[in-house]
């Protein structure tokens, strides 16, 4: 291999002028770190992704006025029922409501330890949405946009704000073992922006990005001599022809590779953590263990300077996500269950390492789900998107106050009314980023996540 | 400053701000949303801007309206607003469609009264912009065509073609210089993957070695060394008889089809499934791929092309051979396979939805102008007003697209029955009696397992211990043969050739003009508008359509034809990008005022007038660029020889990165590019000699009732899909023959098209990104796919060559379809001898296929 290496030097050497000009271009590179327009409160936006749409009078948005009206037909003018589904009566939550911490945020029985952080939460229970679809819901909450085709949150994050490591990717997804969001990649694309701002899939457990391990039966030795082989022809080929920066970006894109073998296993490779965490964030439960290694690996993500990373609770069919159609109750006993031990365990270690105060959590899904029965006398709630709970916590936040309100009975959003994109503003202006002016010239029009409608950062929430 | 002064300063300050922090909140929580739902649609940019008032910024209602400043703040009294909405002056009475309640009323009041805090940013200017269409029709692209002859050039010896003179002059007046011809091995190699997507043939590269045979290998071989289709003098060579004999024969390949009906597939949002809810398959999407790929293929003009996917339903009633009526039908396709949302509530709005997406893409993909933002407001920028959108959204309005399913808020898109020619009826027919065939027999094997279930269950009954056991294991056994026969029937009735259909468009019974709707909005509508179409790119008055038409023909003929200003240049530019890396007009689908100038005007009106002319061939247009002495030139480096001594460049300080930006755009040298993800994939089949002529036919296999998750009748939408199992051939056909989901990570073997920029199948582009990411690297590296393509290679390259020096040679010659050069064969030797013999080939074929030499064109 010596006339590789000694070749190599000599080709360092004769381009030294092209080469260093190839790694500055390198360093300015789509994932570099870029500063935002104004100092961010946040570094780290983690947007825990209810897939499948929560109840908001189950969860953050009490309703006395269901107990009252239990049982008794809708006569509002609210457009119940989002699939021709049959429309039943009010339905009351079985689910109590306490007041919670310093601030009293009155938060539901099914989530016992994340209200012991209510002072934390801010809840925003005026959001609203433009679709009935799941598809088309998951897009709008992550891209803005109820089509396909543009670039989501995290793509935007990317571009705007770059990474702070670069043998890692800068935006990181985990699915539920159970499916992906209805639309799978579409929700985590980078739209008509170059695909290094795409969301990168991650595995919480195995291997966690595809193609990461080395094909069976290749030993690392070997396939380090293999790329040094490659290296070396691709150097040359350089040699051959200098002056495009593009070609070393790609020789760099290997070694950049090999590198992210070995730090992403790290990163899985929870066996690292004290017991004492392990259990804290549910590991040895099989009801808490996958959205605990999620949580988990999140932590280790930030510690590893990732910028935005989405973890979905929910997945595949209906009663497999929050889709509680047919028992809202049992289906939200059930996800709730798996997932509020793990967030409680992420918020907490989040403190204890000193990460709270540069990272943003965003918690819901895609739209809400009606104060009503769907069909009488079952315990199923459809879709509403004309009023719904989510939460934000952490940099920047003001904690322990719910913001806007829903009617009386929880159907839509009347007061302090936040649209889904007014709720990416907000998330971008945390993250030091006026989305007015956070703009990407496609096919003749500066583009923004928030659209062309005029969008508000929600003040209210910020500390 | 004094420290206490600023001190003093600050205390002063302080408490202002922590009011206004309070103001802020109160505007947005309690005003805003009143002044949203209740005056904006008179008073905004966005809507109407009623007396010249604005109330969607701050400077809208300092400014104010024609009474002056619409606000004084803290002057109740003074305020304009104010006084309107109390209702005092009947004049001037707001909003006036009722007064607003007691509580809003108060909380405007105070809100003034505070000093009518506002959160708000700026917003642009309050006037509304005029669309000045006199003014509009001076920018270059809405200019007619015009007829150039090409310039004269200082050194003659160079251009061969008229293409080669417009290059080259520009060049000198730059003080820049053609950069030299590639050789022959890289150009072959251009030519091939340009043209057909496929490295050259085995034959392609034993024809240009025999030219060769004699001279010294190696790639720096001196231009003068003359392989068999260098040119070097103005007059025509037998090298360039060889070369033109070589384009000939790529432009009759079948694979020429195939590779640049992907190109226009990119610019149209198809998938093989219907929108992106629930996994519909879009069981017929295939006709219309196949109708593209044949278009090409057979040179269709590209004017016929265009309206035929436009109205082609339309034209087919003039047709009277069913094969080309089945033709045209396909054709409007193009007008419903993108993303057309098919779950909604409100089906006016989905409507309106769809139209948009058919309107943005015959703007963008056909005239590329951005249309879409155009449903809301007049264009920001380009002469575009809604008049423009909602005159031919009228035609799509008079156009059937989808229809309601029976089963709740779904639709479905329209397919239309293809006549057939007799041959194919009688061959469907024969599909159909097997299909028939086999469900019979299927039907009598259930009704012979029903008899013997219940025979089974009186025998069961009366059993009891071990052999009744044995008798419900058999019950089961034949059980689940029992329901395994009638899910094969189910699925062979549903999916039975009854009739050739497509997904097609019709026109409505009714059609009719269409209003324009506020801000997109479907129930408030405005004007109405006679249909018709751009008028910045019109020649002459839109021509009447006939009573109980949509339009859509005259659109298409508007389109088409050679007077409009867009069309020819739109097309000749998106070929010139796929044969030289970027267009003349770089922002290839947008020709509007702010997309970039072309870099060469005079050029681009040459090729659109003489494509006109020519009968918009697009066959002969490219073979007329790729014979330019400008498409031979060798890849772009820094510098080519003489230029340091430049005093031109000199004197413009121009650093690397400028100099090479400046040669890109006047093509001094070729630009070099990344393969797209079919090349790469049909590329890696065809070096391993696994490359299968594709059946065409549909993409889906739809004949796995594992794939099918769902066709009850009762379902939502059938066939809804969970693509498990794909044909054993899939692997092995190109790429474009593979299905395109939407919602799920694509199929397969497909799956390189996730890693390696494939254009999002909803989007219309007509450009896809090369970006070089680490994920890519992971793939080329450690994925099963490269993988076996490399241990096949390996296979094949040991197996046929009994040494290592000729193992090396043909591994070059297959992968990078070059000679190694004698460093190259040295290292190779070393790392082969290095290595455990039984994967010694195997990664070096791997190594190979992960260079950036194999990933690129030069």
């Amino acid at each position: 291999m010596n006339s590789l290496l000694t070749r190599r030097d000599c080709l360092l050497r004769a381009t030294g002028g092209f080469a260093g000009l190839a790694l500055a271009d390198l360093m300015a590179g789509p994932l570099t770190e870029r500063r935002g327009h104004f100092p961010a409160k946040a570094k780290h936006c983690v947007f825990l992704f209810m897939n499948g749409g929560p109840s908001q009078v189950d969860t953050f948005d009490p309703k006395p006025a269901l107990k009252k009206f239990h049982g008794q037909p809708y006569t509002g003018d609210a457009k119940v029922g989002s699939n021709g589904r049959a429309v039943g009566h009010l339905m009351q939550s079985p689910f109590e409501f306490t007041r919670h911490g310093q601030s009293g945020l009155p938060i539901s029985s099914l989530f016992p330890r994340v209200a012991m952080h209510a002072d934390d939460l801010c809840v925003i229970r005026s959001m609203h949405a433009d679709t009935a679809a799941h598809a088309s819901g998951c897009l709008q909450m992550n891209t803005g946009s109820i089509f396909i085709g543009k670039p989501s949150l995290g793509s935007w994050l990317s571009y705007g704000l770059g990474s702070t490591n670069q043998n890692l990717p800068g935006y990181v997804v985990m699915t539920d073992p159970r499916g992906g969001p209805i639309g799978s990649a579409s929700n985590w694309s980078a739209g008509y922006m170059p695909a290094a701002f795409q969301g990168t899939l991650f595995r919480s457990g195995g291997s966690p990005l595809l193609d990461l391990a080395t094909p069976t039966g290749t030993s690392d030795r070997t396939q380090r001599r293999s790329l040094d082989l490659l290296k070396a022809m691709n150097e040359e080929h350089f040699a051959r022809h200098p002056g495009q920066s593009e070609l070393h970006a790609r020789i760099e894109s290997y070694e950049l590779a090999y590198r992210m073998q070995t730090e992403a296993m790290d990163v899985v490779d929870l066996d690292r953590e004290s017991a004492a965490t392990r259990e804290m964030y549910g590991l040895n439960h099989p009801l808490t263990a996958d959205f605990g290694r999620k949580c988990l690996i999140t932590r280790r993500l930030i510690e590893k300077g990732v910028r935005y990373i989405q973890l979905y609770s929910g997945g595949g069919h209906i009663e497999d996500t929050w889709d509680g159609h047919n028992d809202c109750i049992k289906n939200h006993t059930l996800h709730a269950g798996e997932t509020d031990q793990p967030i409680a365990a992420l918020i907490a270690d989040l403190k204890r390492t000193g990460q709270w105060d540069e990272t943003l959590l965003v918690w819901g899904g895609e739209f809400g789900r009606t104060p009503t029965s769907e069909g009488v006398g079952k315990p199923g709630r459809d879709h509403d998107w004309h009023g719904f709970s989510m939460w934000m916590a952490g940099a920047g936040v003001k904690g322990g106050q719910a913001i806007g309100a829903t009617d009386e009975l929880g159907f839509k959003a009347v007061e302090d009314r936040v649209h889904v994109s007014d709720l990416h503003a907000t998330i971008l202006h945390l993250m030091g980023v006026d989305h007015t002016r956070l703009s990407f010239h496609h096919q003749g029009l500066d583009q923004r996540l928030t659209g062309v409608e005029e969008r508000r950062v929600v003040t209210k929430a910020l500390a | 400053m004094m420290p206490f002064v600023r001190c003093l300063l600050a205390a002063l300050i302080l408490p202002l701000l922590a009011r206004a922090g309070e103001g802020e909140v109160f505007f947005e929580s309690k005003v805003l949303p009143i002044l949203q739902s209740r005056c904006y649609e008179c008073h905004s940019q966005t809507h109407k801007i009623k007396g010249g008032l604005a109330l969607d910024s701050k400077s809208g209602w300092q400014s104010g309206g024609d009474h002056g400043a619409a606000i004084i703040p803290g002057d109740l009294d003074q305020s304009h607003l104010i006084k309107a909405i109390r209702y005092l002056d009947p004049e001037m009475e707001m909003p006036p469609k009722g007064k607003l309640a007691a509580d809003e009323i108060a909380l405007l009041e105070r809100w003034v009264a505070m000093g009518a805090p506002d959160s708000r940013v700026a917003g642009p200017s309050k006037k509304p912009r005029v669309i000045d269409l006199a003014e509009g029709r001076k920018f270059w692209s809405y200019q007619p065509v015009g007829n150039y002859e090409p310039p004269s050039v200082k050194d003659t010896s160079w251009p061969q073609t008229d293409v080669d003179r417009f290059i080259l002059a520009k060049q000198e007046a730059e003080g820049l210089s053609p950069a030299p011809e590639a050789d022959a091995y890289t150009l072959l190699r251009r030519i091939s993957l340009d043209l057909t997507g496929l490295p050259p043939t085995p034959q392609m590269m034993a024809e240009l070695r025999s030219g060769e045979v004699k001279k010294s290998r190696g790639i720096q071989a001196s231009p003068s060394s003359s392989p068999p289709f260098h040119l070097s003098t103005s007059h025509a060579t037998a090298a360039d008889r060889s070369y033109e004999v070589v384009v000939d024969q790529l432009l009759a390949s079948p694979a020429f089809g195939e590779r640049w009906a992907r190109h226009w597939l990119d610019l149209t949002g198809y998938a093989d499934q219907i929108g992106t809810s629930n996994n519909v398959f879009a069981e017929h999407a295939w006709r219309y791929r196949d109708y593209v790929i044949n278009a090409f293929n057979s040179d269709k003009p590209f004017d016929q092309f265009i309206r035929e996917q436009v109205a082609g339903d339309l034209l087919a009633k003039q047709e009277s051979d069913p094969a080309k009526q089945a033709e045209m039908i396909t054709a409007t396709g193009f007008l419903v396979l993108g993303d057309v949302e098919i779950v909604a509530v409100d089906k006016l709005k989905m409507e309106h939805d769809l139209i948009d997406n058919q309107i943005s893409k015959i703007g963008t993909a056909f005239l590329g102008q951005t249309l879409g933002c155009v449903r809301c407001h007049d264009h920001k920028f380009d002469p575009i007003g809604l008049q423009d959108y909602y005159a031919i959204a009228g035609m799509f309005r008079s156009t059937d697209s989808t229809y309601k399913t029976d089963n709740g808020v779904w639709s479905s898109v329209n397919k239309t029955e293809l006549p057939e020619t007799p041959a194919q009826r009688q061959e469907r027919q024969q599909r159909l009696d097997l299909n028939q065939a086999s469900i019979d027999r299927w039907k009598s094997e259930r009704e012979d397992a029903t008899k013997r279930l219940a025979d089974l269950d009186k025998q069961i009954a009366s059993a009891s211990g071990e052999p009744k056991a044995a008798l419900q294991k058999q019950r089961d056994e034949l059980d689940k043969q029992h329901r395994t026969l009638s899910s094969q029937i189910e699925h062979a009735r549903f999916f039975a050739p009854v009739a050739a259909k497509a997904f097609a468009v019709r026109d409505v019974a009714k059609p009719a003009d269409m209003h324009i709707t506020i801000r997109g909005n479907p129930y408030a509508l405005g004007d109405e508008v006679r249909r018709g179409t751009l008028r910045v790119a019109s020649w002459d008055k839109f021509p009447v359509i006939p009573a109980n038409e949509s339009g859509r023909v005259q659109l298409a003929n508007w389109i088409a034809d050679r007077r409009n200003p867009l069309t020819a240049r739109v097309i000749v530019n998106r070929v010139w990008q796929k044969l030289f890396g970027e267009g003349i007009v770089r922002s290839v689908d947008y020709f509007g005022t702010r997309g970039d100038p072309p870099t060469h005007p005079e050029l681009l009106d040459y090729l659109a007038t003489k494509f006109m002319r020519e009968g918009w061939s697009v066959k002969r247009l490219v073979r007329e660029l790729v014979l330019s002495r400008t498409y031979r030139q060798s890849s772009m480096e820094l510098r080519a020889t003489g230029e340091e001594s430049n005093p031109l460049l000199a004197s413009r300080e121009a650093s690397d990165s400028k100099l090479l930006a400046l040669r890109s755009s006047l093509l001094s040298g070729m630009n070099r590019r990344r393969l797209d993800a079919e090349s790469l994939r049909d590329s890696m089949l065809a070096i391993t000699d696994h490359l299968t002529t594709s059946g065409r036919g549909p993409a889906l296999p739809l004949e796995y009732p594992e794939n099918v998750t769902s066709i009850s009748p009762k379902a939502v939408n059938p066939p809804a899909f969970n693509l498990k199992k794909m044909r054993p051939i899939q692997d092995f056909e190109r790429t474009i023959y593979l299905p395109v989901i939407r919602t799920a990570a694509q199929p397969g073997s497909a799956k390189l098209r996730d890693v390696f920029d494939f254009v999002q199948p909803a989007l219309i582009s007509g450009k896809r990104a090369e970006t070089a990411v680490p994920t890519q690297a992971l793939f080329l590296l450690n994925s099963d796919l490269i993988r076996t393509r490399a241990t096949e290679l390996a296979a094949l390259i040991t197996q046929s060559s009994p040494d290592t020096k000729s193992r090396l040679e043909a591994l070059w010659l297959r992968v990078l379809n070059r000679p190694l050069t004698s460093a190259e064969r040295t290292d190779s030797e070393t790392f082969i001898a290095s290595m455990p013999a039984d994967k010694a080939w195997i990664e070096l074929s791997h190594a190979l296929l992960s260079s950036n030499e194999f990933l690129l064109r030069q």
